[in-house]
């Protein structure tokens, strides 16, 4: 009983860590196969904002990763130089891979 | 002129026109080994094997270099570090390699030579790389790469207006392609960059 108390007490406090920690070398992998750092950079101005600064536009704020997640998985129509373009989905259908690449930017 | 006469008297029976003759064959031989053997030293420093020589730069960039499309790819043509750190123009060239030789007092020093000692100076060693090639118009990137060469319906749409634009403009390739090859260091990046022509 008390072990069954324990691990209970343990991933309780396990989850917090969980829903934060990111796979860094797997976020990178995705966001360089999906071609993000073409238009992007994690702290250099390119066509698109940095990592840095989505960080920054996002920080404190409760919707965060869920409006990642539609930017990164929906297409929407982006302005680039003044002409309207599709930004690019993350090359994955996995949800995990998408939240923890979510996950790494919100971090930068 | 008293080497002449020196050389004059040391052979007598030799005339005029043969110790002219002897001295100007002799003088080419000397320039031409010199000449040789000072190319042979550009050509060999230019090498992948003199570039990482050093373990400050076979542990670092030429590490973060494997495996980029600029070292392993379909059609296996390479760029090595020369082809893009080394201007192809002799006097653009010589001074590069000018410059080089003061960073091999860095090398003596230590300047860079543990991976904390790297990433302290990644940056601004960054922002040295990226002003130069925006000075020369990423010239090193355009001698292989050539925009009346390229097929635009070959590249994606966004490539292809990117590229317009670059090309109408001057852009230099640097301005994007940066952190291609290695690690991009963390700061403002070459578009942020001042550069007084």
């Amino acid at each position: 009983m008390r072990a069954a108390w324990m691990l209970t007490a343990l991933a309780v406090l396990a989850l917090p860590v969980a829903a934060q920690a990111q796979d860094v070398a797997a976020a990178e992998a995705l966001i360089k196969k999906s071609g993000c750092m073409k238009c992007h950079s994690v702290s250099a101005k390119k066509e698109g904002p940095s990592f840095k600064e989505t960080a920054a536009k996002y920080k404190g704020k409760p919707d965060a990763q869920g409006a990642l997640f539609k930017h990164l998985t929906t297409n929407p129509k982006i302005k680039v130089d003044g002409n309207e373009e599709m930004h690019d989905s993350l090359k994955t259908k996995n949800e995990a891979e998408i939240k923890n690449a979510i996950a790494y930017i919100l971090s930068r | 002129m008293g080497w002449w006469s020196n050389l004059r008297q040391r052979c007598q029976t030799c005339s005029r026109v043969t110790l002219g003759a002897g001295v100007i064959l002799g003088t080419l031989a000397i320039a031409f080994v010199m000449l040789t053997a000072g190319a042979y030293g550009l050509a060999w420093t230019n090498t992948e094997e003199f570039c990482i020589g050093c373990h400050e730069m076979r542990d670092n960039v030429y590490a973060e270099f494997k495996g980029t499309i600029h070292d392993k790819n379909r059609s296996g043509v390479r760029a090595i570090c020369a082809n893009c750190h080394v201007p192809h123009e002799p006097v653009a060239l010589i001074v590069r390699k000018m410059q080089a030789s003061f960073e091999v007092w860095g090398h003596l020093t230590g300047k860079i030579d543990t991976k904390e000692k790297f990433a302290k100076h990644r940056y601004e060693m960054a922002v040295k790389e990226w002003t130069r090639m925006k000075k020369n118009g990423s010239q090193e990137c355009r001698n292989c790469h050539h925009f009346e060469a390229m097929e635009p319906e070959k590249q994606t749409e966004k490539a292809r207006a990117r590229h317009a634009k670059a090309q109408a403009q001057g852009t230099p390739c640097i301005d994007c392609h940066f952190g291609i090859a290695h690690n991009e260091p963390d700061g403002p990046g070459p578009q942020e960059l001042k550069i007084a022509n």
